[in-house]
């Protein structure tokens, strides 16, 4: 059983620590990918990553839940580590509304996640979870499947940092957490892993109607002039989801790689836009809701494809683009718009959005930039706080009543702002990602 | 590359078969971005920000800099990420081992420094400058 205890209280940094074997392997120990994998399922013992019919119906034993925490604590090193030590934005204090939103999410999100479970059933739930089956442009997606039990999870390890908690307590909420994101990732996936580091990086979530739709609209990019358009609107939207959602990935969403006739791979991206959650999406008005981009690739070369539980796609050799072959491209113009209205767009209407989103970037950089530094932090909250579960809420018809006061702020989220609003939640990031403690067990027995 | 030396390498995001080479300005704040992209020598810098975030250097990205390094940050981070889609060549925590002080202390080549990234392969992307070139 790994070894997972905390210092309660262990509020400071008193000595520079050197991250780097941390950074490399999980606790200096087990590598990432497949590999570590593997590795992480053999040491914890108890398999609960894996969801079955039966263990999603019912509650999980303490046994169980502290399984499932330790693997995670391998799975959100894997997913962030090397990013846990990007510093600071210039623009967005990114650490300290990150930090502070985990804190508030795992404050009140254990709750909500019951909400929407006894509004629309544990089969309500998972059938959500089937959204990324049949649906792009939505947010009840994998990406979310991996951050309403992590962002939670990373909460709780920096709340006990502080000294707010108690590794012992909260045991129901935990319990909460963890089969919400079970049963949505059952429906996502139908069984196995859970997660995506458990099955291989790949992400292949689409029915096969929507990817033969893809498939057959492809539009070949053989001439340089329409690849140069092409990668102009991905690279554009992609900044502009970014900076929309806060520089964060929430406005992006990859799937695949999925396996195209004749050779090759195609990978699906979406790219939120004219998110109306925020006041600050203004910028984007006059923009789809979602561009999604079918990319199909036939490379002549091996690529190698791993696309993680943030959606990010990862390859080697790096420069993946260079193999692009051809596209379709889709818009959904609204939140609400069905699926029967995703639409083509063009290259014509393509140089236009591209154009568009680099207006509305500038223009939002503007805005932001002329924002106090607590205003920043608290928009960043709110970023974090609705774009994990707002949907799910939303489609669980409850989110009108649940809306009125999700944004206060917890005592807990107050109690930590004094310090994770300073240059502080830099250094306490990394301390509970990548250190032992970050991601404390009950101590029930899971194996040895 | 012959007659150049290096004074910093880092983390490369992405290879390139050409090296590139520009002058460096270091930018430091959100209205040193803005004044940046509006001078008529983006295209020819290599900008030169402290983290490894996106939203800081956004708008240089979209006005086509010719490369970006950072002290800050991996591939893996988001500014990794976006200058690959962009195809701009991006070298991440980089450390130099000569230059001028910023106000924290770093050490990074002054302003107007000529520099060329080679960043032939991956993961090490190196700094070089030539000692004959106008440095400013």
């Amino acid at each position: 059983m790994i070894n997972s205890t905390i210092r309660k209280g262990d509020v400071g940094v008193s000595e520079p620590i050197d991250f780097q074997p941390f950074i490399e392997m999980f606790m200096g120990q087990v590598p990432g990918g497949p590999e570590g994998d593997l590795e992480i399922r053999r040491r914890i013992g108890l398999d609960f990553v894996d969801t079955t019919d039966e263990n999603v119906h019912r509650e999980p034993t303490l046994e169980e839940v502290d399984a499932w925490i330790q693997y995670a604590a391998w799975n959100v090193w894997g997913t962030v580590a090397q990013r846990a030590s990007e510093g600071e934005s210039g623009l967005i204090p990114r650490q300290e509304y990150e930090s502070l939103a985990f804190v508030q999410e795992w404050a009140k999100t254990p709750q909500l996640m019951r909400e929407i479970t006894e509004a629309i059933g544990v089969d309500g739930v998972i059938e959500l979870g089937r959204t990324s089956h049949r649906e792009v442009g939505n947010k009840i997606n994998v990406l979310r499947n991996w951050g309403l039990p992590m962002c939670p999870l990373i909460g709780r390890g920096i709340s006990i940092h502080l000294g707010l908690e108690d590794h012992t307590e909260r045991q129901g909420d935990i319990a909460s957490v963890v089969q919400f994101a079970r049963r949505l990732q059952h429906g996502t996936f139908g069984g196995g892993s859970g997660l995506v580091s458990g099955r291989g990086f790949v992400q292949q979530t689409l029915g096969q109607e929507i990817l033969d739709r893809f498939l057959a609209d492809e539009e070949r990019l053989d001439d340089p002039e329409q690849l140069g358009i092409f990668r102009k609107f991905n690279a554009s939207t992609e900044l502009l989801g970014f900076l929309i959602h806060w520089d964060s990935r929430a406005g992006m969403q990859d799937s695949g790689p999925y396996p195209v006739p004749g050779g090759g791979f195609m990978i699906v991206r979406e790219h939120f836009l004219y998110e109306t959650e925020y006041e600050w999406a203004s910028v984007a008005e006059g923009l789809p809701y979602c561009v999604i981009e079918a990319m199909i690739f036939r490379p002549d070369v091996p690529v190698h494809v791993a696309i993680n539980d943030l959606g990010t796609t990862f390859t080697e050799p790096r420069d993946y683009l260079k193999h692009l072959s051809g596209v379709a491209v889709y818009a959904r113009d609204r939140v609400d718009s069905p699926m029967s209205e995703l639409r083509r767009v063009d290259a014509a209407e393509m140089s236009a959005i591209t154009k568009k989103s680099n207006v509305g970037m500038l223009e939002l950089y503007k805005v932001i930039a002329g924002k106090s530094r607590e205003q920043k932090i608290r928009d960043g909250i709110v970023v974090y706080t609705h774009d994990m579960i707002s949907f799910h809420a939303k489609a669980a018809g409850i989110w009108d009543s649940v809306k009125t006061t999700y944004d206060d702020w917890h005592p807990l989220t107050e109690a930590a702002y004094p310090v994770l609003s300073t240059s502080r939640a830099g250094e306490i990031l990394p301390i509970v990602l990548l250190l032992e403690g970050g991601f404390p067990t009950f101590g029930a027995k899971a194996g040895s | 590359m012959s007659g150049q030396r290096e004074i910093g390498a880092g983390i490369n995001v992405m290879e390139f078969a050409e090296p590139i080479t520009g002058r460096t300005i270091f930018l430091d704040s959100p209205d040193q971005v803005l004044d940046f992209i509006m001078s008529d020598d983006v295209e020819s810098s290599i900008v030169i920000s402290r983290g490894g975030t996106t939203t800081f250097v956004a708008p240089a990205l979209t006005a086509g800099v010719r490369g970006l390094m950072t002290l800050q940050g991996a591939p893996e981070s988001h500014l990794g990420i976006l200058s690959r889609e962009y195809g701009i060549p991006c070298v991440m925590s980089v450390t130099f081992t000569e230059g001028v002080e910023t106000s924290r202390g770093e050490i990074i080549p002054a302003d107007g420094t000529l520099v060329t990234l080679d960043i032939a392969t991956t993961p090490r992307g190196r700094v070089l400058i030539d000692d004959g070139a106008d440095n400013g």
